[in-house]
Parts: structure tokens; sequence; C-alpha cells
């Protein structure tokens, strides 16, 4: 922890440092150089790494791009720090907008109308709907320029046209959250299939613990279990089609997604739909509840300095086996990243700026400054990695499958007005469930998922 | 007459203990009332000068405090950049008021002393403007703005169009303000005898200098309640300026809270002290204009 501080204290110092400096000097790449000779006092950043920023960096200064801006839904402290960082480490000249992450979200159909040159956005079904209706540009060939990035992230990338509108700089994956100690005091084993699973929230139960936390004020956190049931019930083809509007919600399997979820309503914490994901993290933190299905971000809910202890004794199990037939082959890893404007102002430094925040560097400044998150690409330095970061890129490498959550893989209105509204009346009247998918489907009539 | 003078004392007394529990509870009832509208207030009030993560998430908002600090204030004023959105809001609410009032006494002036064809229905259509929610227009508005060239010279920003200036905000701001202050000076200048008016035509006033010099003066209080109603509303407009700002540091105050508000976790002590700043304008103006505030809400409710 002390070495993971100094590292992000020295990592601000620097970033500072060479923001003021790209500024003063106007030279790019010497400041782009100056930076990452002052991140070099860690021995873990390689000499290669100053050398690898090099193209990038005078590419940019080369083309004299000028100044781009850049859209940003990173208001929150630390994010906001990081994104700085990793926009100085591209060397190219960058004027961020910062704007609030909800109004960023929610106003965004009229934001991409007077937008920015290069803009934070989602992958997956997000950056298509934008990407098919001609207001995000095609960056293909920045996609010729970046290196270490897979195939799973190069497909949550592309549009319905094969083209690539979107460049990804971290994830982070949803798993089963558990405190290791808790486990280990009690003897509790990490359930490979949907029996073991049950049967653990059993013994949890008379053990007087509460087997799974449950909320899902804003009604979102509970998409998540929906999406692994589905994932791992119907797999992951039938899920995006289910998501794009081809399938009927009223179908048997979607019918058996719901049944099977009933058989663990009992072990939630009562009253789900009124419960904030941070007060159910709190019943973890404070060990009266066994299990988490959220975010990896659950960690966000603690104090990195005060409650540190808690922090390091989370972790996580991928969500159990239902159906031998699709295993543990799914996992729920929301991308963020970055698209370029249909006509940017600046199109050549919007291009650098995308080049660049897909690198190995950007990511690694970010890092270093915002460590709860996994980098999109695989060359990063991962020795700053702590233990559930480590695990999260091998859950999400060894992943056949990337979903990206349910509301950012089908029509954002569909997700929360009807799919949420639907999932959260489900937790209140179970027993109403045909009715409620009933009402689904019906809804989803008046969506076009294009 | 002796008499009734020694029966009242008795029938008041017959009264008194007759009326007690009534007035009892009535009291009771108010107590309650006023304190349940307080809870949320100074609940926030008082949480605002805690730690949260350390104190009131794990102890709860009506807990004891463990410390008390001004950290959240100084943490809310420079993460929200108040500064800066103050500075926003300043510049467009001080002009929309400014144009708001004078334009809304011109018409209500020509309306109320003039008797031309079209009086009653400029009025009617300047009343029905406020029934109109404003949502409705957004999309042609915005289509609007930015489709219409407006030179870098006249506005704020370098946009290119009037979307994404704080001109476009405060002309909109106007737009729909105008109604509501027409239909209320409309009706208080319609209490200022006309006779004064033409007293000082015949001594050879023109049109402009009635207006500015006898009928405008006499109109203040009506436009200092105005004022201070105006300055509210468009005070805590957040719409306008979230969908046609584009740039986060163009923002008005209001946006401040939204900025503290996290992706993941929010530090509610935090925006509750943020939501106290941000509100201490409004009251000031408030408690200074408070006489005229609450004549002004009663303004529009009788025709005089």
């Amino acid at each position: 922890m002390t070495n993971t501080s100094n590292r992000l204290q020295s990592l601000r110092d620097s970033s500072v440092s060479r923001r003021n400096f790209v500024i003063g000097s106007g030279a790019a790449a010497v400041g782009g150089a100056a930076l990452l000779a002052a991140c070099g006092d860690d021995e873990t950043a390689p000499a290669a790494t100053t050398t690898a920023a090099a193209p990038a960096t005078t590419a940019a200064a080369e083309t004299g791009v000028g100044t781009t801006t850049l859209g940003s839904n990173y208001s929150d402290a630390n994010p906001k720090a990081a994104l700085a960082a990793a926009v100085a480490a591209t060397g190219v000249d960058t004027e961020i907008n910062t704007i609030d992450h909800n109004t960023y979200q929610d106003n965004f159909n009229t934001y991409v109308q007077q937008p920015d040159d290069v803009m934070a956005w989602f992958a997956g079904y997000r950056m298509r709907a934008f990407a098919s209706k001609g207001v995000v540009g095609d960056i293909s060939d920045v996609w010729d320029n970046l290196d270490g990035m897979s195939g799973a992230f190069r497909s949550a990338s592309s549009g319905l046209d094969g083209n690539q509108y979107f460049v990804p700089l971290y994830f982070y994956p949803w798993a089963v959250h558990y405190r290791k100690s808790l486990f280990a005091d009690n003897g509790y084993d990490i359930p490979a299939n949907w029996d073991e699973f049950k049967a653990l929230c059993d013994t949890m139960e008379a053990d007087g613990l509460i087997p799974l936390c449950a909320a899902n004020d804003g009604r979102w956190p509970q998409m998540g279990m929906f999406d692994m049931l589905n994932l791992r019930i119907n797999g992951y083809d039938f899920h995006v089609s289910l998501m794009g509007g081809r399938e009927d919600w009223e179908d048997a399997r979607v019918q058996n997604v719901f049944s099977t979820w009933e058989e663990i309503l009992p072990y939630y914490q009562p009253d789900a739909n009124g419960r904030t994901w941070q007060d159910a993290a709190n019943n973890l933190g404070d060990k009266s509840a066994g299990m988490y299905l959220l975010g990896t971000f659950v960690v966000s809910n603690f104090d990195r300095e005060a409650q540190a202890d808690i922090i390091d004794d989370i972790d996580f199990f991928l969500f159990p086996e239902v159906n031998p037939e699709h295993g543990q082959d799914a996992i729920e890893a929301p991308i963020d990243g970055f698209m370029m404007a249909a006509e940017p102002a600046n199109e050549a430094g919007a291009k650098a700026l995308l080049t660049g925040l897909g690198s190995v560097e950007a990511i690694d400044a970010y890092l270093s400054v915002d460590p709860a998150v996994v980098a999109a690409n695989s060359n990063a330095d991962t020795s700053g990695y702590n233990a559930l970061q480590r695990k999260s890129a091998e859950a999400v490498a060894t992943a056949s499958y990337i979903a990206q959550f349910l509301d950012r893989d089908t029509d954002p209105d569909f997700a929360a007005n009807v799919v949420g509204v639907g999932i959260a009346d489900f937790l209140a009247t179970p027993g109403s469930i045909g009715t409620i998918l009933a009402d689904i489907e019906a809804k989803k009539q008046t969506f076009t998922f294009e | 007459m002796s008499g009734t003078v020694v029966a009242a004392p008795p029938s008041a007394k017959r009264r008194g203990p007759r009326v007690k529990p009534m007035r009892l509870l009535l009291y009771a009832f108010l107590t309650v009332m006023a304190l349940a509208w307080l809870v949320p207030v100074g609940t926030a009030v008082y949480n605002s000068f805690r730690y949260w993560e350390a104190d009131t998430q794990p102890n709860g908002a009506f807990s004891l405090p463990e410390t008390l600090t001004l950290d959240n204030y100084r943490d809310a004023w420079n993460v929200g950049e108040m500064a800066k959105t103050f500075g926003n809001t300043a510049f467009i609410v001080i002009p929309a008021l400014f144009f708001t009032l004078l334009l809304a006494a011109i018409v209500a002036y020509a309306c109320t002393r003039y008797s031309w064809k079209f009086n009653i229905a400029f009025l009617v259509l300047f009343t029905a403007g406020n029934l109109m929610p404003q949502q409705v227009l957004f999309q042609p508005l915005f289509q609007f703005f930015k489709r219409m060239p407006w030179p870098d010279i006249l506005s704020d920003t370098d946009t290119g169009s009037l979307l994404g200036t704080k001109i476009a905000v405060i002309l909109i701001h106007v737009a729909f303000q105008v109604g509501f202050c027409t239909f209320v000076l409309s009706n208080y200048m319609k209490t200022i005898p006309k006779e004064i008016d033409e007293a000082a035509a015949v001594d050879g006033a023109g049109v402009w200098r009635r207006f500015f010099k006898i009928i405008l003066p006499l109109t203040r209080p009506a436009l200092a309640a105005l004022g201070t109603l105006e300055f509210t509303w468009l005070y805590n407009d957040f719409f306008w300026g979230a969908v046609l700002l584009n740039r986060g540091d163009e923002r008005p105050i209001t946006s401040s809270i939204a900025v503290l508000n996290g992706q993941w976790a929010s530090d509610f002590n935090l925006i509750a002290a943020a939501s106290i700043l941000i509100a201490l304008p409004t009251l000031v103006v408030y408690l200074i204009l408070q006489k005229q505030f609450i004549s002004g809400l009663t303004l529009g409710a009788s025709k005089g």
C-alpha cells in the first residue's frame, strides 16, 4: 500500500510538471519525453517505455496537430487526475472539457451535436448506436497503429459495419465479491456451480449471515444478476440476441432465468429495491453479509486509508456455472474508452490523441494515479496491480465472451425504463413474473434497436 | 351597563377551559409539523460539518458527531469549482433579470396605457406563455441555436453559432420569463391612476419620459418583488445550462452539485455542504427583500 501511494504521489507530481512543461514549451514531443523520464524514478517503468512513446509524440509534433479538445465524464477527483495524466502521456496538446458523469451520460444526445474532437464513451451497443447514426467518426486507421489490443476489444470497438469507432482505455469486471477472512474463518469454499452456490447460501444463513447483499437503488445494480444468470443459463449468443431485441421476452428460456433467480431470492437482503449499492457494500464490509455480485468498483465504497484492511480483504470469484453447456465462458466487463466526433475541428489531433490514449503509456499513467480499474491494453504495466486487479485481468483474458452490462448492451431507454422497471417489479413480487415479461415484450415493440 | 361588565368575566372564564385543549392540540400539531419540515434541512446542515466515510456513513446521519469540520465546505468550493460556476451564473442571471424586467415593463406599459386593436390579445399571448412547459420547446430551440451563426465578438465563447454560448441561455430566460413579468406588471400598472399619465402628457412629457420618469418609479414595489422571485428562478435553472452549454466550465452554479455526485460513491456530506453554499445567495436575497417577496406572492392574485 505504501509503495503504491508513493508511486501515486510521484506520478501526480510528475504529471503536473509535465503538463506545465508542455503548455510552456509547445514542443509536445519533448514534453512527453520529459514526463516519461520523470516517471522513470520507478524502476518498474523500463527504458523501453520512453522509446515506445517517441513515435506517437513525434508524430504529433511533426504534423503540427495543434490543440485538440477532449470531452470527459471523468468528473470524480481520482479519475479526473488520472485522465489528465493519461492525456499528458500522449504528448498531444489537449484541452479537457470535464462534465459531471451523470449529466454527460444523460445529455449525450445533445452533447454529440456540439461535440469535442474526442469524447469519452462506452464500448459495445452504446457506441454502435451512435456509429450507425453517423455522429461519430470512423477511426479504423487509428487501430492500425494500436498495439496490445486483443480481438475481443477490437470487436467491442467495432460498429455494425465492421469499422472501428472506439478506443478502449480500461474495464472493470463484475463478479461475486466476498471477504477472504470471513470465508477462511468459517471454512467456506468457493462454489463452482449453482448447487454449491445455493448450499453455501444455506450454510451462511445457518451461521446467522445474510448470504447475498442486494441493492437496486437506481434500478441498475440487479441488472447484473439478470445478465449473469442469462449468460450462464442461455449463453452469450442468446444474451446478445435478446439485448438486440431479436428474442421474445416471454420465451421459456427467459422464464427459466427468472425462475432460477427466484431460487436465490430467499437469500437476498430484504427490500433490495430501496437500497443503494453502497449501503449493501457496508454489509459486506462489516461481515454481516457474505457475498455481493457487483463490479469491482465495490472497493471504492471504502476509504483507501482508513479502511485499507477491508479493501485488501475483498476478493471475488466468477459467477458459478449453472448450465454445463456454457460453464463460466462469459464475463461481464464494461469497457470505457473514447470516440471521435464525425467532423472534428482538428482531425489529425483527434487521431493522434486517440492513438496515444490507446497506447500503453497512457493507461500506465492513468493506472498510476487511479489504480481502481484494469488496463484494456494487454502490454500495460501490471506490476502495480493489486491482487484484485490482477485477478480481473486474468478473468477477462480467459473469458471467451465479454458482455458490457445490460444498460450498455441494449437501447439505454429500453434498459432503464422497461427492463429495469421489470426487474424491480420482479424483486418486489416474484410471483407476477408472467405479467412482467408480457409487459416487457409489449413495450419492446416500441423500440427499434438500431 | 354595569351588568354586562360584571357578566363578561365569567363568560370569558367559561370559554377559557373549553378552548384550551383544542389550542394545545393545535400548538402540538404545528410544532410537530414545523419540526418535521426542519428535519431534512437541519440534518443536511448538521452533517455538512461531519466527515462522511469516517463518521456519517458508519454511524448514521442522526448520530452524535465524532469530529466537526469545515473541510466539506472547502472541498465543495474547490472540487465543484464554485468560484467559476458562481461567475457563470452571475454572467447569465444579472443580464437576464435586467432585460426581463425592462422588456416586461415596456410591454405592460403599452398594454395598460394605450387602447389599440390587439391590446387584450397581446396580453393573453404573454400570459399564455406562462403555461408552456419549457422542455417542449427544447428541440426546436436547440436546432435553431445550432444553425444561427453568431459572431464571436458578441459571444463569451467561440462556437461559431449561438449554441454553446451563455448568450443563448440568457435569451431563453428572457423569452420565457417576460410572459409572467408582463402579466404581473400590467396588473400592477392598472392600479396607477391614468390621470397621472395624462397630467404629464399635458405638461409636454413624451412617451419615454412618462415611462421612465413617472410610471417605472411608481412600479418599484412590483419590480422589487418580481426581481426577488425571478432571481430565485433563474438562479436555480439547471436544464438550459446543461443542455445548451457543452463545456463543463461554462455551466452555472447548479452544475456544481452534479459534479460532486460521484460516478460510483457519493459523499453526501460534501453535497450537503455544496447545497448550503449554493442556497446562500438566494437566502440572502430573500432575507433582504423579504417584505417584497411576500407581497410578490400575491401580486398577480388580485386585479387592481
